[in-house]
């Protein structure tokens, strides 16, 4: 594939799966985003070809995890088969489960913030319950994963819980080294590649490390756009097939479609 | 689309990350992939050593090249750290130095004109664009204040992430003297909105290599939702234009 021509030509990719294991929808606090809705990240996925995103709301992270997880379900219910839903729970709450959300058609997988949740460490027991219910289903958990700290937090959820899916968001960001580190050694943690800045061949240094099949595509969208993570994998001295992998087909071995 | 690239550093500079370009070959190898065809660039020990040696250094490691545009970095010239105003123009027109790029909270000097007035002065009067990086900023109260403080002096101001707009749109809108390179501008729909309110002239192509994403930041001018007029203004049109009308 030409991937140079598409991008130069300003045109999207065709012919390849794209699945965006990291995306969201809702208003965030500190700073304006760009479109935020259902409608904006539909209609950016559809503009670039891409077959399915996978969101949670921001709001359910940072906010009302209830109202959040609503939101969610009307952006999947607007878009069957192009916005799928990830369920967050909130530790603060005792009756908090998010079990009939993971039971509606479209939901598939499970995401934590923690850090926006108050600092908490992903591997505290207030979650624990949500993790059984993903070890049961065998569903994939994606994690906010930028520190050392919150990427070991995470590392520890998947030894306890091997049947889940670890998706490490953010590939550990700062503390990428460990994240490699990790994922080496957890075959169920799989890294995604949403990263709003970073430098050319560091996706070669993903690729190196833990294998084309454990890097997945996150864009992180409508945090950010996905157009420039789209680039850095599509101009990534890596084989076309490794590109396909990371663009789509991983992701839907990870989430079963 | 010709692209041109406003920020590009070359030298060893002292942290790197693995496997993350160093050379200028590397460089270059990144610039043909993603088809860059020119880069500004100034010197990574002008950054982070001794600015008036980078500055030589720059001279070397660019001479006969014509793929990079030579970018000198300055300092307030207060008691002999730094060449005087009058020099560095010389300087710069000697050896085809086209703009200048400052670091003030890494050097650490005021942008105040009580500090750096008669410079500022002349970047207006010679028509030298300024470019900085906004984390050199205080605040986007500090950035405010340069730019009205020399409204004449064009500033490029790059590396602006996805969580500046409710900070910066408003600036944007007051002070016409202000560019943002594209290269970390990463908002959702970014490139469009900001064409929509501000016009393309406020924007300039720029990577940040080897420590930012050439790929990255072709793919965000390439894959934008506006006319292929604006995105040839951006890649290449802003910056030729406003390097052109230096006066040295």
């Amino acid at each position: 594939m030409n991937w140079e021509q598409y991008i130069f030509e300003g045109k999207p990719f065709e012919g390849i799966y794209i699945f965006d294991v990291h995306g969201h929808v809702g208003a965030h606090k500190p700073f304006q985003l760009g479109g935020y809705d259902a409608d904006s990240v539909a209609k950016t996925c559809r503009r670039m070809n891409v077959d399915g995103v996978v969101v949670s709301s921001l709001p359910a992270l940072a906010s009302d995890w209830k109202w959040g997880n609503e939101e969610v379900a009307a952006s999947v219910d607007a878009y069957p088969g192009l916005i799928w839903g990830y369920a967050s729970p909130n530790p603060f709450y005792e009756d908090c489960d998010i079990t009939p959300y993971l039971d509606l058609p479209g939901f598939v997988g499970v995401k934590i913030h923690g850090d926006m949740q108050g600092s908490t460490p992903v591997n505290d027991p207030r979650y624990f319950p949500t993790y059984e219910v993903a070890n049961e289903r065998g569903l994939p958990v994606l994690f906010h994963a930028w520190l050392s700290a919150e990427v070991r937090a995470a590392a520890d959820v998947a030894r306890r819980y091997p049947n889940t899916k670890i998706i490490l968001g953010h590939s550990g960001m700062t503390a990428r080294d460990t994240a490699l580190e990790v994922a080496r050694t957890c075959d169920n943690i799989f890294i995604d590649t949403a990263i709003s800045s970073t430098y050319d061949n560091a996706i070669e240094v993903l690729v190196d490390k833990v294998g084309a099949d454990r890097v997945v595509y996150g864009s992180d969208i409508c945090f950010f756009d996905c157009i420039h993570t789209m680039g850095k994998i599509a101009l990534a001295r890596i084989s076309d097939t490794d590109k396909e992998k990371i663009f789509g087909l991983n992701a839907r071995g990870l989430f079963s479609l | 689309m010709r692209f041109i690239d406003a920020r590009c550093q070359l030298g060893r500079r002292c942290v790197i990350r693995e496997n993350e370009p160093v050379t200028k070959a590397e460089i270059l190898e990144l610039m043909d992939r993603c088809r860059i065809e020119r880069a500004v660039a100034y010197h990574a020990i002008a950054k982070e050593g001794d600015v008036k040696a980078g500055n030589m250094e720059l001279l070397k490691d660019t001479e006969g090249d014509s793929r990079f545009l030579r970018q000198w970095v300055a300092l307030p010239h207060t008691f002999g750290e730094f060449m005087s105003v009058e020099e560095l123009l010389k300087g710069m027109k000697e050896n085809s130095v086209s703009s200048i790029r400052m670091f003030p909270k890494t050097h650490g000097y005021s942008l105040k004109p009580y500090a750096l007035g008669k410079f500022m002065d002349a970047m207006a009067e010679h028509k030298i664009p300024v470019f900085m990086t906004y984390n050199e900023l205080a605040s986007e109260d500090a950035l405010y204040a340069m730019l009205t403080d020399y409204p004449k002096v064009n500033f490029i101001i790059s590396d602006v992430s996805y969580r500046e707009e409710r900070k910066l749109f408003p600036i944007l809108e007051h002070c016409p003297n202000f560019h943002i390179g594209t290269g970390n501008y990463v908002v959702h729909g970014g490139v469009k909105t900001m064409c929509e309110y501000f016009g393309a002239e406020r924007m300039i192509f720029d990577t940040g290599l080897p420590t930012g994403s050439a790929a990255a930041a072709v793919s965000l001018i390439c894959f934008a939702e506006i006319s292929e007029e604006e995105k040839t203004l951006i890649a290449s049109g802003n910056l030729e234009r406003m390097l052109s009308e230096v006066e040295l």
